[in-house]
């Protein structure tokens, strides 16, 4: 008969099912930690680095990507060839490397590549994370000063993390046929948003935009819109890192976003379905702002096409930018080997060497079409012819001249301003409220932020 | 009494057990059923427990922690969840997604029920339409992503073709706050009508035909033979319908959203599912994601058990 206190003066023993839950709690405790982070970093892992990227290798038919391919292909092996450290190219879909979850899991668990691509939106988080390891030691100083201030997003206290492969500036590209249809000629080419949204609501119809800003929320349309306030004097932060975005030029640019979609001069979703080249050969499209890399997309898929490209143009008063995007290259400083990692970043990309330049050339006049981020690749390319074509001087003479680097603003200020940016252009929402709304949201999220400049 | 009772029940059950001992002196036979049982069941309680339990026990142990994403890890206790109440982002998405769960699941209910009927005739080429109608299904939400883009562009979408051929003028299907969550819905029902078809077709096919034979005796009119018969005879495939889309509404659709708008117009198809991956794979921010998540199975368990006790589980016998 069991009484009460029975068991009182029994030795101290663990039943089965105690300690098995003992033994269990303590395995999960031991293993949480490793659990949350993975079962180890690159580092103790060893082997080939790792290149992740979204180029190659791969076969396609576009013959430009299989040009672009074949440059990372042929970069590797020759890295491969004279270096003791080997590296694997992995190739990533654009869509999933930008918006999937393989390279933040990787990173978030320790399992990194050891170099990547990395856009200037996304540096400060790579950097403030502490995956980014300082090229600097491993670059002549010549070298950075040829890339002058296309370092300058890439850099924090005067270092280098980060080395620009390209610069791919944005201007407002047009149907040559639509223009001269409708009466049209150069000398019509407007200069201000006011002559931008006359012509536009001259050239649509109702299969045709007339003008094509971007619509669908991202970093990539914070990144045309930039240049829009820029024009106008305004600005997300100012030098001294002050909160400064809820200012007149801020509301004016919103504005123009709102004013042509409202007017149906712009629509409110990309024509067809974001296919730039489609669009426009499709005749759905009169003026569409977009960047560099499509001259080469044009090349390769409507040789023939009659395109033109122009400026964007500026406000009353105001004066000319656009924004300079482009990828970079990185090391991870987590990784297997860090110092072999930046060693061909500096190999690939910043050596004062024939072979990096020409690289950097290649690049930019013969796999795609962008402006070089270094003064000695961009003269060679010139040389070379690769600036030659009317399109591509033009780039190069006069888009990318008045040109300003895209912001490394962190996830929680882009995503303020997207909101601002959607609101108002596809909301309807008064642009004084959502300039208000999203200042107090970056200003709050600045008080509290510790990391690098954002500036 | 109740000793008695036990008497019985143990002499009734000592004949089966007594040729086990015999032949394996030392497993019962008792005990072999729970092996066997153990066994069988063995591969799906580990993948359950490896690719679901822990992996939603160290989410909810990520969400007291602030996440670097790059391997820094944090306590801060309720910091996260304290945050998501603060998050007017947050509960626009939530708000998003209860339009989303409360017009998708009926619809999708009764589109499903309505083709499960119509394809349960005898009607020449049936499996024909079976099939079209599944087919959506098992295309890659991608795929139907891309293809409704191009099907609802503003300018050469066959939609607004239709329409401005008929005399309307087209719609901005995709760009518009007050069109595009719409479309989401739309698409979905389209996208997952044919699986619930099916479903609801093998609820149907086992409802006896005796009964239908009987109603057709008594003069009852299909209207009274749906409501008397097959509805409360579907009462099971109902439950199991209602409760999955629901699940699948709150926690699915998110390759469409990516695909179709991003989340766009204006943060207009955001749902929370939505708005948990940004914060975790764009953002880097894996413990606020992780709390946010938790929130959202705590809320599917609610609603579950809400659709459990309303429908006593799909159960005939309320609950006996």
């Amino acid at each position: 008969m069991l009484q009460h206190g029975n068991d009182a003066g029994r030795p101290a023993t663990t039943s089965r099912r105690r300690f098995l839950t003992a033994a269990a709690g303590t395995g999960a405790a031991l293993a949480s930690p490793a659990l949350l982070t993975g079962c180890g970093t690159a580092q103790a892992k060893g082997g080939n680095l790792q290149f992740w990227n979204f180029y190659g290798p791969q076969r396609s038919p576009d013959p430009a990507i299989n040009a672009q391919s074949k440059w990372f292909v042929d970069m590797v092996n020759a890295w491969n060839r004279t270096h003791k450290s080997q590296i694997d190219l992995v190739y990533l879909p654009q869509p999933t490397y930008l918006n999937g979850f393989k390279l933040p899991s990787a990173f978030a668990t320790g399992e990194g590549p050891d170099i990547f691509l990395l856009s200037p939106g996304d540096f400060l988080r790579y950097y403030n994370g502490g995956v980014l390891a300082d090229l600097t030691p491993h670059m002549d100083k010549a070298a950075i000063d040829d890339y002058g201030s296309a370092l300058d997003s890439r850099k924090v206290d005067g270092k280098v993390y980060a080395l620009p492969m390209e610069i791919e500036p944005l201007a407002m590209f047009y149907a040559q046929d639509v223009w001269e249809k409708a009466g049209l000629s150069e000398a019509d080419i407007p200069t201000t948003w006011d002559q931008m949204l006359d012509i536009g609501d001259k050239l649509r119809t109702k299969t045709r935009a007339g003008l094509v800003f971007e619509t669908q929320p991202g970093y990539y349309q914070n990144f045309t819109w930039y240049p829009w306030m820029w024009q106008g004097g305004g600005d997300v932060l100012d030098h001294q890192g002050k909160v400064v975005f809820d200012s007149p030029a801020t509301r004016q640019a919103l504005a123009l976003w709102q004013d042509a979609v409202r007017h149906g001069i712009a629509p409110r979703v990309v024509p067809a379905a974001d296919d730039v080249i489609g669009g426009f050969k499709g005749g759905n499209v009169a003026m569409w702002q977009q960047g560099i890399w499509n001259v080469s997309s044009f090349k390769a898929f409507a040789p023939k096409y009659r395109y033109g490209v122009f400026k964007l143009p500026v406000p009353s008063g105001g004066s000319y930018v656009t924004t300079l995007g482009g990828w970079s290259f990185c090391a991870n400083a987590q990784g297997r080997n860090p110092e072999a990692a930046a060693e061909f970043c500096a190999w690939a990309l910043g050596s004062m060497k024939d072979d990096s330049i020409n690289r950097m050339v290649d690049w930019c006049v013969g796999a795609k079409s962008d402006v070089a981020p270094r003064a000695s690749a961009l003269e060679r390319g010139a040389a070379k012819g690769g600036y030659d074509s009317e399109i591509m001087k033009k780039f190069k003479d006069e888009i990318f001249p008045g040109g300003r680097a895209e912001p490394r603003y962190p996830p929680v200020v882009y995503k303020a301003i997207s909101d601002a940016i959607q609101g108002t252009m596809l909301a309807g929402r008064g642009v004084a409220g959502e300039a208000e709304r999203a200042a107090q949201s970056i200003a709050a999220y600045t008080k509290s932020y510790k990391g690098a400049s954002l500036i | 009494m109740s000793s008695v009772a036990a008497q019985q029940r143990r002499r009734a059950a000592a004949p089966a057990q007594a040729p086990a001992s015999a032949d394996t002196p030392g497993l019962s036979r008792k005990h072999r059923e729970w092996l066997a049982a153990g066994l069988f069941l063995a591969p799906d309680v580990l993948g359950l427990l490896v690719f679901v339990a822990i992996p939603m026990v160290l989410s909810i142990a990520l969400s007291f922690f602030q996440v670097s994403g790059f391997g820094s890890y944090q306590w801060i206790g309720l910091g996260n969840y304290q945050r998501m109440m603060h998050d007017p982002l947050f509960w626009d998405s939530m708000k998003i997604t209860g339009e989303y769960v409360v017009i998708l699941v009926p619809v999708l209910f009764c589109v499903s029920l309505g083709l499960g009927l119509l394809v349960k005739q005898k009607l020449p080429g049936v499996g024909v339409y079976r099939t079209a109608l599944f087919l959506p299904y098992v295309i890659s939400l991608v795929v139907v992503g891309v293809l409704w883009k191009f099907l609802l562009d503003d300018q050469t979408g066959a939609v607004n073709r239709a329409m401005r051929a008929a005399g309307f003028d087209g719609e901005s299907w995709l760009g518009s706050p007050s069109l595009a969550l719409g479309c989401v819905i739309a698409i979905m029902v389209w996208v997952m009508m044919g699986y619930y078809m099916i479903i609801f077709l093998a609820g149907l096919q086992e409802i006896p035909r005796e009964f239908y034979e009987a109603a057709k005796l008594d003069g009852a009119g299909p209207w009274t033979t749906f409501r008397t018969i097959t509805w409360p005879l579907l009462r099971p495939t109902s439950f199991f319908v209602l409760l999955m889309s629901t699940v699948a509404a709150i926690s699915g659709g998110l390759d469409l959203i990516f695909v179709l708008t991003n989340g766009g117009p204006a943060n207009g198809t955001s749902l929370a599912i939505f708005y948990i991956y940004q914060q975790a794979f764009g953002f880097g921010e894996f413990g606020y994601a992780s709390a946010m998540g938790s929130f959202l199975v705590l809320i599917m368990v609610v609603i579950s058990a809400v659709i459990f006790k309303l429908t006593s589980g799909g159960r005939f016998d309320d609950g006996e």
